[in-house]
């Protein structure tokens, strides 16, 4: 027989049991769910739009902003009109702190676009792009035209560091996350790498032209990619040492941009000249175009939602952003079309 | 045009015509002065709204009222960088004494809101960073946030004047970047004037000064009847074939009284300001009494990529007389777009007075040497503001095919156009208002401008284009309005398709060689010898004044034997200017006037 208490503690193991399994659900399913919704901000530097023409009434360009849960909306932040080439933002921080690569100098604000400084003279100009390390936000590194700088005291003063680059235009700069006083830098012969935090660099073994882009994985800092122009994709598993070019399915052979999911590094992204999205679901070693509603075939930025991964963006030149939510299987416009947008990142807050 | 206007204008012409003859000092002052209040003279009563309607209201007092309110406007919401810059400090500076507190209220916010961008170029780093100087002494210690960039006046002060001292020592030891343009003389000799008025630090009143003479002396001396002479950075259409009509021609008009009356905006607020142009450069403009060969060297725009060096040498050959102008560079990319590798200019038959050659070339190298965008989509970023950078019928650019050897004047262009470039064709500008055009039997084609003469022997077969018209409401690929006309009906375009290719220039005037048919005759007593093989293109030519000139592409140029040196070309060599490379000091020589610009001792020395 069973009792009132035994019924009641019958329905009480039923009520655990029920207990554990939502629980267990909510750890499978609800949890996720509510990591998928999780806001983030999507951060793009537009560089010029269509009519841009220096010294006419241009539209407004520069770092403009948005939730990712907001498809509409885009605010501008930080000076416009001065041509933003990149964007670092301080993730440590919470967007507190962040840096504007742009044809004037780099541009700063520590208080979250309330307030921004050039915080470069007339030497340091058309910045291409900028790296802040997450653990000092104080040593800043740029690239330009006319090679590497480096603020030590958070932009108060800069010096250059390109001892042992041989061509100093510089389109990019890495920073290793295991080891910020590693350096990778993508310049017109080869990518470079610095083991000093800049103060002196070797060329890796990737020596050819138009090396526009370098990257990362997420987990294993020896693995990286460049983008490059006219020379395809390359991989190295060694921080430089060795390079292999990256074949196939891959079509063309200019990139601008290359990302890694951030949530599973097998599957990365890739864009460039008349490229549209590329997308390798087993770490580089093939490619796959995935263009469906992808009006513009230029893409010079590329990042995923760290947030949720089957959200992914595509910064075109002169079409605006594009976004996909379903790991790039299709794609829609995302606004401030008619721009050149050169940098995406996405920041989990 | 109203009776009134039309007398002014003719009054105008007689006072330059005696302005070709030397003048006493306080004569040039007075015409100066007229011509002056002529340029201004419509902008106090234009109701259009602009910075210069505002800046002459300002200074001369007149209609205050109107000049707060247009003032007050154009500040509510400024456009356009560098060229916002200098057209609004100026209007501050020349009118701030009789400014309402409004007017001066919405100036001092505008530095305060508007971002303008610092450009990529010399001519915009020039105007922005003497406006901002001189912004920043208008209105010193101002903390960070009461500026558009956060760095506060001294700060601004500080960075401007240092780019301003690095320009200087730069242009005045290896040759200024963006040189000799008609085009964009206005954009340096604006913000000098500014500075020499304006600057309240006396060392930047200097050289605001120093440099204005200074880039005045480098356009007399390649002067010619209001036209600029020679090979220049660049130069826009139609300019390039009507050449009073670039802004050059405008401050040769105000300030050498030559070339034709205008009211261009570049020269209101020059005419405002106290600069007066030292006797001794006027004198070296006017003076065509002797001809002479003038040699200078310059520098490349920076380079980024794409090449070794970041500013190599331009070399630049110039021959002029009373009645025309030769002048030639090296050849070669020596600057993007709008580069215009040699020209003959001369005084007769306005407004087309120039004959020229070029190989019309585009990619997106030569652009990626100068741009840090993407080279692949450079071309159509430059396409959005330099319409005709990729119309295989353009009439201004410079090509790595092309190169030139001048002697005196005769010139010899060659060309060795590589397979698979954007044209492989060469084209030459012949007026339509030359009274001759003649195909001689041997290969000439002689023509005849009022008392010059020019002979061009095409080394390859060519034909002849005539030009039409093309609307000047064309759009471009980007939906933009075509902001120059490609073509213009009447004039004759040679073209020839031959990739190796070239042509000699002999130009001579009536007082140098006597009728036309002696000049024909000239001519075709004197035919070039030539080797045209991919590879090996050269020319082996005796002038007509008997000079041996033997010429192989790209580099090796020998003259009586001897091989020409253009590395030793010194920053200026001629009979009135004089300066050596990396000296900062330039001498000039008129009579028995010397000036002495010692960049250096930041001093002024006659």
């Amino acid at each position: 027989m069973i009792d009132q208490y035994e019924t009641f503690g019958h329905h009480r193991n039923v009520a655990r049991s029920l207990l554990i399994l939502i629980s267990l659900l909510a750890v499978v399913v609800i949890i996720p769910a509510t990591l998928l919704s999780q806001e983030s901000t999507v951060y793009v530097s537009v560089l010029s739009t269509k009519l841009f023409v220096v010294g006419a009434a241009n539209p407004e360009t520069g770092v403009f902003y948005k939730k990712t849960t907001d498809d509409t909306v885009w605010q501008h932040t930080g000076p416009k009109n001065i041509r933003d080439f990149g964007i670092a933002v301080h993730t440590p921080s919470r967007g507190q702190l962040i840096c504007i690569a742009a044809g004037n100098g780099l541009h700063k604000t520590t208080d979250g676009g309330k307030t921004w400084k050039m915080t470069t003279g007339w030497q340091i100009t058309e910045v291409s792009s900028v790296v802040i390390d997450k653990d000092d936000p104080h040593l800043i590194f740029c690239t330009t035209p006319y090679g590497v700088f480096k603020t030590l005291d958070g932009g108060a003063t800069w010096v250059e560091c390109n001892n042992g680059i041989k061509q100093l235009f510089t389109s990019s700069i890495l920073m290793d996350h295991s080891n910020s006083s590693t350096l990778y830098c993508s310049t017109e012969d080869g990518v470079y790498r610095s083991e000093d935090r800049g103060n002196s660099w070797k060329r890796t073994g990737l020596t050819v032209g138009g090396v526009r882009v370098v990257v990362q994985h997420p987990k294993d800092s020896n693995t990286l990619f460049a983008g490059t122009d006219n020379n395809g994709i390359y991989v190295t598993h060694n921080g430089g040492k060795y390079w292999e070019k990256c074949a196939a399915g891959l079509d063309h052979s200019t990139f601008y941009a290359i990302v890694f999911d951030p949530n599973n590094p097998q599957i990365l992204y890739a864009g460039g000249y008349v490229t549209g999205v590329y997308k390798s679901t087993d770490g580089g070693q093939s490619w796959k175009r995935i263009n469906d509603g992808l009006t513009n075939l230029n893409i010079h930025s590329l990042a995923v939602d760290p947030t949720n991964s089957n959200r992914v963006y595509a910064g075109t030149l002169w079409s605006g952003v594009f976004r996909s939510l379903d790991g790039g299987a299709s794609w829609h416009s995302a606004g401030l079309t008619g721009s050149q947008v050169w940098t995406i990142t996405v920041q989990p807050f | 045009m109203n009776i009134k206007k039309f007398f002014l204008i003719v009054i105008l012409f007689a006072l330059q015509s005696a302005n070709a003859q030397m003048v006493s000092r306080e004569t040039y002052l007075k015409e100066f002065e007229k011509r002056a209040a002529f340029v201004t003279s419509i902008y106090d009563t234009a109701q259009s709204v602009g910075y210069y309607q505002a800046a002459v209201r300002y200074a001369r007092g007149k209609d205050l009222a109107t000049a707060d309110k247009m003032l007050i406007e154009l500040l509510r919401d400024p456009r356009g960088d560098m060229f916002w810059m200098i057209p609004a400090i100026g209007t501050y500076l020349h009118g701030k004494d009789n400014m309402s507190p409004e007017a001066r209220a919405a100036m001092r916010n505008a530095w305060k809101t508007y971002a303008p961008y610092r450009g990529d170029t010399e001519n915009h780093w020039c105007m922005y960073h003497a406006s901002l100087f001189l912004a920043a002494e208008q209105w010193p210690n101002l903390p960070g946030s009461e500026w558009y960039n956060g760095k506060s006046s001294e700060e601004n002060l500080r960075d401007a004047k240092e780019y301003l001292i690095h320009w200087m020592n730069i242009s005045t030891t290896i040759g200024q970047g963006e040189f000799d343009s008609p085009d964009y003389f206005p954009e340096y000799a604006m913000p000098m004037i500014l500075l020499s008025q304006y600057a309240k630090d006396p060392e930047m009143r200097t050289r605001g000064t120093m440099m204005t003479d200074y880039i005045f002396a480098d356009f007399a001396v390649e002067h010619l009847d209001g036209q600029y002479i020679g090979g220049f950075s660049r130069i826009y259409q139609p300019a390039v074939y009507k050449p009073l009509l670039s802004g050059a021609s405008a401050f040769a008009y105000l300030y050498f009284g030559t070339g034709e009356p205008t009211n261009s905006g570049w020269t209101v607020l020059p005419a405002l300001s106290n600069y007066r142009l030292p006797e001794i450069i006027y004198s070296i403009a006017l003076d065509r009494s002797k001809t002479y060969i003038h040699q200078e060297r310059k520098r490349v725009r920076n380079v980024i990529r794409f090449g070794t060096e970041k500013n190599p040498p331009v070399y630049k050959y110039s021959y002029i007389t009373k009645d025309y102008g030769i002048g030639s560079l090296q050849g070669g990319i020596l600057q993007p777009i709008q580069q215009h590798t040699w020209g003959v200019r001369y005084t007769y038959g306005r407004p087309y007075t120039t004959i020229f050659g070029l190989h019309p070339y585009w990619s997106g190298t030569e652009v990626g040497m100068f741009f840090p965008e993407e080279v692949k989509t450079l071309i159509a970023d430059v396409v959005a503001s330099k319409g005709t950078y990729n119309n295989p019928d353009k009439w201004t650019g410079g090509s790595p095919f092309e190169r030139t050897f001048q002697h005196k004047n005769t010139l010899i262009v060659l060309y060795d156009i590589a397979p698979g470039t954007t044209t492989e064709h060469i084209d030459g500008f012949f007026p339509r208002n030359l009274e001759e055009r003649i195909v001689e039997p041997s290969g000439w084609i002689a023509c005849k401008a009022g008392d010059v003469y020019i002979g061009w022997y095409p080394l390859q077969e060519y034909e002849w284009k005539e030009e039409s018209d093309v609307s000047i409401n064309t759009l471009n690929d980007i939906g933009r309005p075509q902001l120059e006309r490609v073509k213009e009906t009447g004039n004759w375009r040679l073209r020839s398709h031959k990739p190796q290719n070239g042509y000699v220039i002999e130009v001579r005037s009536k007082d140098e060689i006597g009728s036309f048919a002696q000049f024909q005759a000239a001519l075709n007593a004197h035919t070039p010898a030539a080797t045209l093989q991919p590879g090996s293109v050269s020319v082996q030519y005796t002038t007509l004044g008997g000079d041996k000139m033997d010429f192989a592409f790209p580099e090796k140029r020998t003259l009586n034997g001897n091989a020409i040196d253009l590395s030793k070309t010194k920053l200026f060599e001629g009979p009135f200017i004089n300066a050596e490379v990396g000296s900062e000091k330039m001498t000039m020589t008129y009579k028995n006037k010397k000036l002495v610009l010692d960049f250096k001792a930041v001093k002024i020395i006659e």
